[in-house]
């Protein structure tokens, strides 16, 4: 703990083996999202994109400094790509998106706050980042904006509830198994622990 | 199979990966202003040519795997047509009343037709390419921080061992009765029960690794020697120069057909 913004070895090791995982979690959702896609279009893809986003939050809750969420959701990307991906140029480039409208959100209330609304807010703006890539990249804007529009509003939901919702769900319960105990989320609940402590006492 | 594709000599597994990584992103930015069919479909078959000649992949496990991929693309035909911007001119026939224009036929199929695209470079990329290598190359000629290459490779590894850890901790909730899952809704629950133990256990493996790693005096300083260099050779000015043809090519042959 030298400084208090850089990252340390150990945080970029666990931070990669989460975003790993990940990444892993990810390529299964790729395959069944164009499943999706090809049967009920976008739209029902849309509320899936949110999950794309969760390595991003889940580390950022966890590690809670500059940077984390854009940097988790490159290397879950670049395992996706490791691994063998079909899709390998597409989610290099909305792994950059996805991370940057994640870490967007955190960086407008200076990596403070870590809040639930916070998180969601920050799942709605990477699931955003998701929409504008893809719009250009698969070309969507050929498409009815009514189909767009909806499209949108599916992406939306998904990154405030999947990913904002679920990735604090997910790190909580981490949380209570005692392996994030040297970690900022860790320290912070023993924090709170301590203080509910005291007050019962009283 | 992935890695026997990865290691075997051919020309494009010499190539540098960073030229290749660079190559994979210049296709998505040209493919972004083009609507028409002919070009991707050119593009679709000199890619796949290509990585089956240069990459020395054999042409039926190339389609074996962009066939399950075609029904993604087909959804953008079928979108195009149901849900266009603006209804084509020229009906081509009318399905249960629908008319069927045959302007949004064709940018649907470009549109289906480029994520094949997409898909084929991908599998240029991933098919020719080893791991260590792309992280190596990224450290030393992408200015990447050996602390995130490393890191990232020691995160790599535990993958095997992840699935090991998975078998155990499916063993370890049957033997306690909870048996296994049938149906989507279970499978759901059953991943959501699975991942917390995973996730914690690889957590406390990295925790380790890290501290493995500073105690053997890595300090992630970028002024260190490698054991593996990936040079830059002449297969790479090639691999450029065939780039440059071949958008050279596909640029000149758009500007003479008008489209």
């Amino acid at each position: 703990m030298k400084s208090p913004t850089k990252l340390n070895l150990r945080e970029i090791v666990v931070m990669a083996s989460i975003s790993v995982v990940f990444g892993v979690l990810y390529l299964g959702w790729i395959f069944l999202g164009q499943i999706v896609q090809g049967v009920t279009g976008p739209v029902g893809h849309g509320l899936m994109t949110g999950f794309w986003i969760m390595a991003s939050i889940v580390c950022a809750y966890i590690i809670r400094k500059p940077g984390v969420a854009l940097i988790a959701e490159m290397i879950a990307a670049g395992t996706e790509i490791l691994v063998g991906s079909v899709s390998a140029g597409s989610v290099l480039i909305l792994g950059f998106t996805q991370g940057l409208g994640a870490e967007l959100a955190l960086a407008l209330f200076l990596y403070r706050s870590y809040r639930l609304p916070v998180l969601m807010l920050s799942g709605m703006f990477g699931t955003l980042a998701n929409f504008i890539t893809i719009y250009f990249m698969y070309g969507y804007s050929q498409y009815s904006s009514v189909i767009t529009g909806a499209m949108l509003g599916a992406m939306l939901l998904s990154g405030a509830f999947l990913a904002g919702w679920g990735s604090k769900a997910i790190a909580d319960s981490l949380s209570r198994t005692g392996v994030l105990d040297n970690f900022t989320l860790g320290k912070v609940r023993r924090q709170q622990r301590m203080e509910k402590n005291a007050l019962s006492q009283d | 199979m992935l890695d026997r594709y990865q290691r075997n000599s051919h020309f494009l597994q010499q190539v540098n990966p960073t030229l290749k990584l660079a190559s994979l992103l210049m296709v998505i930015f040209f493919m972004v202003m083009v609507f028409d069919p002919l070009t991707p479909l050119i593009l679709l078959m000199i890619t796949i040519a290509g990585v089956s000649i240069l990459g020395g992949i054999s042409l039926r496990f190339l389609l074996m795997i962009l066939l399950p991929f075609s029904v993604f693309a087909f959804s953008f035909i079928w979108i195009n047509v149901v849900f266009p911007d603006e209804r084509g001119e020229t009906i081509l026939f009318t399905i249960g009343g629908l008319a069927v224009a045959k302007e949004n036929l064709m940018v649907g199929l470009s549109l289906g037709l480029r994520s094949l695209v997409f898909a084929s470079w991908s599998l240029l990329f991933v098919l020719t390419t080893e791991p260590t290598k792309l992280m190596l190359s990224l450290i030393q000629h992408c200015k990447l921080p050996p602390r995130f290459g490393y890191g990232m490779m020691a995160a790599y590894r535990f993958l095997p061992l992840f699935r090991q850890e998975l078998k155990q901790v499916r063993a370890a909730h049957r033997i306690r009765g909870l048996g296994e899952a049938w149906g989507l809704g279970a499978r759901l629950t059953e991943t959501k029960r699975y991942m917390i133990p995973l996730m914690a256990s690889a957590i406390r493996k990295a925790e380790r690794v890290a501290i493995a790693m500073e105690s053997k005096g890595f300090d992630g300083s970028r002024d260190r020697s490698f054991y593996y260099v990936v040079p830059w050779t002449r297969n790479d000015a090639a691999y450029a120069v065939g780039l440059g043809v071949l958008y050279g090519g596909l640029v000149l042959l758009r500007a003479q057909s008008g489209g």
